[in-house]
């Protein structure tokens, strides 16, 4: 069976990394309720339609406190996914096959469908830990370590928080740097940007290679950096309303492409894909498939303001994000949320995001024949222009024994559109975009002693 | 954008919180409210873990968020 | 004999100031009275803790706080824990959890929080038999209940003849 992999299993620096920025420092306690130890944990579920992917996975955030305020935290998360995810060719009115990224075998996909790969399965583990502490009366200090491993991909990271208040604690500045090495190891073998997908070829039994197959136009493993700086200033403005500005600058160099995803060579009238005949004896691509290639230097930055309004014991959270690259992709994302209280110790929180996001300068939906080449090119939908929101609810009560459950359930859907401009002849009639529909649900148990 | 840009812009929000934020804010002992576990800027960090992982393996920003201030103020 | 009936008296008019103010809450609009007069307390070491119950440092510092009373109160320390809680049934919960061997005032408006200068939750000032602050700590921190209480042993040999 195949074994191709979407980036989404991939945990990047800058997802750990954004990850401990945000969870660094001390979990929020109330005076009758100061434990030694603090445990959240979450099951979690995503499920995208139309057989893609599909993950289950058990987060889990431990906490200690020691005497004064300092607090040792241990995350560890486990996921398994499976499903398929768009493979960056484009649809059109035939069945096209294409060797998967192991090399041992191929796959066919439907005429006018877009080409998804085939099932995988992966499991991907990770662990951080955090201590803060305060420093001197006014400051805090945070500094962690992040790590997470999967079949193909593993990461090694370091942060450091900084704290300082002013004005009677009514203002904070707040400083986060991170670093992170990653390490790419495709399945299969990295593959030289634009060369062709291949043919499928017979597996050699090689101890070192971890039954990875040798395919030509292989290059050695990759490795990818990522810098990531946060500043924040908070500020309380009343008794009930807070409100945080954040920027974040973040640069990612090394090994920056999707190892399994390709762009179609297509017929520069007919805009189908130029048919290809494997080797004699062999199975393998029936199309000109290139592989994808992008900069190896993406630097971002972001400027995030949230605020939170206590409102006669109803709270409301609203944020916005707005984030720009030097691939020219420009983001913008407002997030609410809403939480109405019961006498019991329970709420009701709706949630409403909205997210909107324009195209990587290099996204483009193919690879015209016998035009001008290009230096980048990707067919990545997730680097394409589109539209997103996400609609949710979450229940939180107490339990007898005061311990804290919640159930979250939200519907995340994706639309976008190609390019028009890059539209060739017969792809006009087609669905080139890949839109996602997806299920996030999510069980969460917080206890403490 | 150009470091010199970013550095001034930096140097300016700065200079705007210690300044023009000195005034605003309450007493150390009018933040009841603010103590409360759903008035902090992330109120479940895991869950905000799980949502960053989410929308950064489907969308191509992610984080912003930073950490710090707000609560109670204590010590 | 004169002197000690004006302290009672004074005594009298504080208690009744305190009933008052705990009374009408935080529906009062009435121009404040200092909830407790210190000067009651000329010659002895004055302890002013202010504290609320959603402050995690002074569920901390009550059990000590306690412990003090018990170890230097023969010796004339005097604790007051003045307690800035919006309302009163909050710190109510937190006393019948970290009960009190020493006086609480209440300071909904926070007058008197104005009136020290209180910077941080919680704060304590140490005023001595004379009537003057000689110390203050912002917050309450575990690691220095020693030194705290150094303070408190030497505000108490000073002045005594």
């Amino acid at each position: 069976m195949g074994k191709v992999k979407d980036k989404s299993v991939a945990i990047s620096l800058a997802a750990a990394t954004c990850t401990l920025l945000g969870t660094a420092g001390v979990s929020p306690v109330q005076a009758q309720e100061e434990s030694k130890w603090d445990f959240n944990t979450a099951l979690l579920y995503y499920g995208e339609a139309d057989g893609r992917v599909q993950d289950g996975s058990f987060k889990s955030l431990a906490q200690r406190r020691f005497v004064d305020d300092r607090i040792l935290s241990i995350g560890f998360s486990v996921d398994a996914l499976t499903g398929a995810t768009p493979n960056g060719a484009i649809p059109y009115d035939g069945s096209q096959t294409f060797t998967t990224p192991s090399g041992n075998s191929t796959y066919t996909t439907q005429p006018d469908v877009i080409p998804l790969d085939g099932s995988f399965r992966d499991s991907r583990v990770a662990l951080t830990a955090n201590w803060a502490q305060p420093l001197g009366r006014l400051s805090t200090i945070n500094v962690g370590l992040s790590g997470s491993g999967e079949y193909d991909y593993t990461h090694f990271g370091a942060n450091l928080g900084l704290t300082r208040d002013f004005n009677k604690r009514n203002t904070t500045l707040s400083l986060g740097l991170a670093v992170a090495r990653d390490d790419i190891n495709p399945v299969g073998g990295t593959p030289v940007p634009f060369s062709p997908m291949g043919d499928a070829v017979e597996r050699e039994d090689d101890e070192d290679d971890d039954n990875r197959v040798r395919q030509p136009n292989r290059m050695s493993d990759q490795r990818k950096d990522v810098y990531d700086l946060v500043f924040g200033v908070t500020q309380v403005i009343t008794r009930n309303l807070l409100f945080q500005f954040n920027y974040s600058y973040s640069d990612s160099k090394g090994y920056l492409n999707d190892p399994y995803k390709i762009l179609s060579l297509v017929d520069a009238t007919t805009g189908d894909p130029i048919p290809r005949t494997p080797e004699p004896g062999f199975d393998g691509a029936d199309h000109e498939y290139r592989y994808e290639n992008r900069p190896d230097e993406r630097v971002k930055h972001s400027f995030y303001g949230q605020t939170k309004i206590f409102m006669s014991g109803k709270v409301l959270d609203l944020s916005y994000r707005y984030m720009t690259d030097d691939w020219n992709i420009d983001s913008h994302t407002v997030d609410m949320r809403y939480r109405f209280p019961f006498n019991n110790g329970s709420y009701f929180e709706p949630h409403i995001r909205l997210y909107t996001q324009t195209a990587a300068e290099f996204y483009r939906i193919s690879l015209v024949d016998g035009t001008q080449p290009f230096t980048f090119a990707s067919s990545d939908y997730r680097l394409g222009e589109f539209d997103a929101f996400t609609v949710g609810m979450k229940y939180g009560w107490k339990t007898r024994f005061g311990k804290e459950m919640s159930i979250r359930v939200e519907y995340y859907k994706q639309d976008g559109d190609a390019p028009a401009d890059q539209i060739i002849g017969n792809q006009a009639d087609r669905e080139l975009y890949p839109d996602l529909d997806a299920i996030i649900a999510q069980f969460s148990y917080k206890f403490g002693f | 954008m150009s470091r010199a840009k970013i550095t001034t812009a930096i140097t300016l929000l700065i200079a705007a919180a210690l300044s023009g934020c000195s005034s605003m804010g309450v007493e150390p002992w009018e933040r009841d409210v603010l103590a409360k576990e759903e008035m902090q800027l992330i109120t479940d960090p895991v869950e905000a873990g799980i949502d960053d992982h989410i929308y950064f393996s489907k969308e191509a920003s992610s984080g912003g968020r930073g950490f710090g201030g707000g609560g109670c103020g204590c010590n | 004999m004169n002197q000690r009936f004006e302290i009672r008296a004074r005594r009298v008019v504080s208690i009744i100031a305190v009933l008052f103010v705990g009374l009408l809450g935080s529906a009062s609009s009435i121009a404040t009275e200092p909830a407790f007069d210190v000067t009651e307390y000329r010659g002895k070491v004055v302890v002013v803790d202010f504290w609320a119950s959603w402050c995690v440092p002074c569920r901390r510092s009550f059990p000590w706080w306690n412990e003090m009373h018990r170890k230097y109160g023969d010796d004339g320390l005097v604790i007051v824990g003045v307690n800035m809680d919006a309302h009163a049934d909050k710190a109510q919960d937190f006393l019948n959890e970290f009960p009190a061997e020493f006086r609480i005032v209440y300071d909904p408006k926070g007058d008197l929080g104005k009136q020290y200068g209180v910077e941080a939750m919680p704060t304590t000032f140490v005023i001595d038999r004379n009537g003057e602050i000689v110390a203050n700590h912002l917050g309450f921190k575990v690691k220095k209940q020693d030194e705290y209480e150094q303070v408190l042993k030497e505000t108490l040999d000073a002045g005594k003849d």
